[in-house]
């Protein structure tokens, strides 16, 4: 049986799995995959109310426009860590202290 | 005949502009530009002595004037008027003495390019002199007592410079500065009764005033418990004392002679001293209105006949001539305290002709043998011939010798002064003017007479002692004097002509038109005594409703000839209660009494000085003598009790007040009460604005921060917790 839940479920693991490795992981690499985990857990949950509630394709729009924002978004992260690599030459999050104080 | 401002301005201008290029070019000028300033002044005397044929010849009258104004700056509102006129007034009285000041001035300075000649002071003398003679000739010209005072007080400065003109020598500078500040005291007064005399009639104009005297606008007012026209009159007076050196404020002039000799002649005779008498003159009606003739005549005798005291112990000769001007000019103020105006004016004008001759002629000698002490003089008759003459015209003219013009003159005042004293019913102590008058003439002829024998007659003395005692005498050029070989004189254009030629004029008939002036030996007609007929006493009536000409206008009024009747009586005399018989009378024993009196001082002078029958007084009255040396101690009076013990006491009692008492209490006090201020107000500072504001708010910032601080860890992970948890609590609320 593939019904609702088991799409919700699965985007609720995807969802906390990307919360914790967010909070938890000092690489900022890894943050920023778990930043992804998250946005791809609420794509998930747009596709699935989409086919399953409104039986619309608004929920699939939605879920392109958050892969196109997630793909900008990691260009842009990228690139920043990397800055931040050649400066700091370390990608631990808590050397990004330049804006403190 | 005609008058614009171009005809008369030169006489005044002429020497300005001489004294202008001279002040600033004068050294680059062949001989410093003393030629300049001469014909500068010839200038003038041309353009005087037009005015004055016009005035003499064309018109015998008294009311006739010209009067142009012009407004110099008006600062009237609504009904309130401040306006001051500027302008010139030329009646006889001005005619004649501008005729007089030009043509005396021009002789010595035409004398000065002689005596003043390889002087180290030459140049600075003629930028002087045409500045000097132009003051006395715009006082003259000024038809307002506030421009009379701006020229008065340029002349009280020229003569500052002209005294103290070797300004290397101490005793100069004493002396300049002696004029300056004994005239000062006098010129106080002086612009104390022209600011009164605004006040109250909003105009100083002379006309203005007489037309205020007519129109009765000072009866009824006082100021400070006298009657006004006694205050202005007292004030205007007082300036004048000053000025012509009267009685208290005398002690200038002797000094004056440490100037250069014809510095002295123009200070002496044409200018300066003369603008006090002037003052008087004009301002006549208001003595007469404030009632101070009396004391006018009081102040004059006594200074007529204490000066002439002194004068005859002075060994001097420029002391006796400076003191003979102060008797004369004693004189002078008598005559109008007495009422005698026009014999007043009459001697103002002979004594300037015989004063500056005597002055020129006493030059000559200095300048010749280099030595001014009589007693080392004597017998310069042979050596110098025409100086002798000059001054011994001179001589005769001041010691009221008649056919001379101080005959004329001296003996109207004194015939004026009889009257006053004894038969015009007057207080009897007045008595003491003409007493006072009669004796000083009698010294006048002594004294004068003393000072030719001493000086023309007799051995020469002064190869035998003048290496003797008395040898710190400098003679006006700051030469020792030595004992020089006499050259005998010749005559010289620049040195002997001024003095001839004045003394041509010190004959009596080019005054009185009679030779005497009295009734012996009248030689013209009535017509001929022009001095008589053309100065009276200006009859204010006259003057109201006056209409003045403006600046620009041409003057062309014809001749007011009036009936000899309307002159007041023949006498001239305008003091109080006029009887011409008695007049008459007292004329002609005043005319008798001075020529016994003149002739008695001649022949004890001769007597003593010449023939040496009687031994000089000197020793005999050696107590007199002494106070008379001293000049009555008046120097030492002013100096010793009024300087040192008056002034300097006062001065300290306010140098007292000053220190103890006004930097004490208001100067430290008020310090005091500063520091107070600025404590309280650096406590302000430093408590509530530093402390409270500024500070405060740094640590109210930082307070805040402290908060803040805690929330921007600036981890970014503590941030996403942050917003997990502002999620979750935003969840759980909808949950409810």
């Amino acid at each position: 049986m593939m019904g609702l839940a088991s799409y919700l479920l699965i985007s609720l693991i995807l969802f906390v799995a990307g919360l914790v490795v967010m909070i938890a992981r000092k690489n900022i690499v890894a943050i920023l995959l778990g930043i992804e985990l998250i946005l791809n857990a609420s794509a998930l949950n747009f596709v699935a109310y989409s086919r399953y509630v409104t039986n619309n394709l608004d929920g699939h729009i939605f879920s392109l426009f958050i892969i196109v924002v997630a793909a900008a978004e990691a260009a842009v992260g990228l690139a920043i860590v990397i800055r931040f690599f050649q400066i700091k030459e370390t990608v631990h999050v808590d050397e990004a202290t330049q804006l403190r104080n | 005949m005609e008058y614009t401002v171009g005809s008369i301005a030169p006489i005044f201008l002429a020497p300005v502009l001489a004294f202008i290029i001279n002040a600033f070019f004068g050294r680059k000028l062949p001989r410093q530009g003393d030629w300049l300033a001469t014909l500068s002044i010839f200038i003038s005397f041309i353009f005087s002595a037009r005015i004055f044929s016009d005035f003499v010849f064309g018109k015998f009258a008294t009311d006739f004037y010209v009067h142009k104004t012009f407004t110099w700056f008006d600062l009237s509102h609504a009904s309130a008027v401040w306006k001051v006129d500027m302008g010139i007034y030329l009646d006889n009285m001005a005619a004649i003495m501008l005729l007089m000041v030009s043509g005396i001035a021009f002789l010595i300075h035409l004398f000065s390019t002689w005596y003043m000649d390889h002087d180290e002071k030459h140049g600075r003398f003629f930028v002087f002199l045409p500045l000097f003679t132009s003051a006395m000739l715009g006082m003259v010209l000024s038809d307002n007592l506030f421009s009379l005072f701006i020229f008065w007080e340029i002349m009280g400065f020229c003569s500052y410079s002209l005294i103290g003109i070797y300004n290397k020598k101490e005793k100069a500078g004493d002396a300049s500065l002696k004029a300056f500040m004994t005239t000062r005291v006098g010129d106080v007064f002086l612009l104390l009764g022209i600011v009164a005399l605004w006040m109250v009639l909003g105009s100083v104009t002379y006309v203005d005033i007489y037309a205020a005297i007519a129109e009765g606008k000072f009866a009824g007012q006082t100021v400070m418990g006298i009657s006004f026209a006694t205050f202005t009159a007292l004030c205007i007076f007082l300036g004048a004392m000053g000025k012509s050196a009267q009685f208290p404020l005398h002690v200038w002039l002797p000094d004056a002679m440490m100037g250069p000799t014809p510095g002295s002649a123009l200070i002496h005779a044409a200018t300066m001293v003369t603008a006090g008498v002037w003052v008087t003159l004009r301002m006549y009606p208001l003595m007469v209105l404030g009632d101070i003739t009396w004391f006018i005549a009081v102040i004059g005798a006594i200074t007529a006949f204490g000066a002439a005291t002194i004068a005859t112990v002075q060994t001097d000769i420029k002391a006796v001539l400076a003191y003979s001007t102060l008797s004369q000019l004693g004189y002078m103020i008598m005559g109008v305290g007495v009422g005698s105006y026009n014999a007043a004016f009459m001697h103002v004008i002979t004594h300037a002709v015989f004063k500056a001759c005597l002055f020129l002629s006493a030059g000559s000698i200095i300048h010749t043998v280099h030595e001014q002490e009589m007693p080392k003089l004597g017998g310069l008759r042979k050596y110098m011939p025409y100086t002798h003459f000059a001054m011994m015209a001179c001589t005769l003219a001041i010691a009221g010798i008649p056919f001379f013009s101080g005959f004329v003159s001296k003996d109207r005042i004194l015939g004026d002064a009889l009257y006053f004293g004894f038969m015009a019913g007057q207080n009897p102590m007045l008595a003491i003017v003409p007493i006072l008058g009669f004796a000083g003439a009698g010294l006048t002829a002594f004294y004068m007479f003393r000072m030719m024998f001493l000086t023309f007659y007799g051995e020469n003395r002064m190869h035998h002692d003048s290496h003797g005692h008395g040898h710190g005498h400098k003679d006006a050029h700051g030469h020792e004097s030595h004992g020089h070989e006499i050259h005998q004189e010749h005559l010289d254009v620049r040195q002997n002509v001024p003095l001839l030629l004045l003394s041509i004029f010190t004959l009596g008939f080019w005054f009185a038109g009679t030779l005497t002036g009295q009734s012996f030996g009248k030689v013209f007609g009535k017509k001929v005594e022009w001095f008589k007929v053309l100065v009276e006493a200006p009859r204010v009536e006259q003057f109201v409703g006056h209409n003045r000409q403006p600046w620009g206008s041409v003057d062309s009024r014809d001749k007011t000839e009036l009936p000899h009747a309307h002159y007041h009586h023949q006498s001239g005399y305008a003091g109080p209660n006029p009887d011409d018989h008695k007049i008459h009378k007292a004329h002609t024993i005043g005319a008798i009494a001075s020529i016994i009196i003149a002739f008695s001082g001649v022949f004890l002078a001769f007597l003593m000085y010449i023939q040496h029958t009687v031994k000089p007084w000197a020793d005999t009255f050696s107590g007199i003598t002494t106070t008379l040396q001293n000049k009555y101690y008046f120097d030492k009076f002013y100096i010793d009790v009024l300087i040192k013990k008056g002034l300097l006491g006062l001065n300290r009692g306010l140098a007292w007040f000053d220190m103890g008492v006004y930097d004490r209490f208001a100067v430290d006090g008020w310090a005091a009460v500063n520091r107070v201020l600025f404590t309280a107000s650096r406590w302000f500072d430093n408590v509530v604005i530093d402390a409270i504001g500024v500070d405060g708010t740094g640590v109210a910032v930082n307070l805040f921060n402290l908060v803040l601080r805690i929330v921007q860890s600036g981890k970014i992970q503590f941030y996403f917790i942050m917003l997990i948890m502002v999620l979750v609590s935003y969840i759980w609320t909808l949950k409810f």
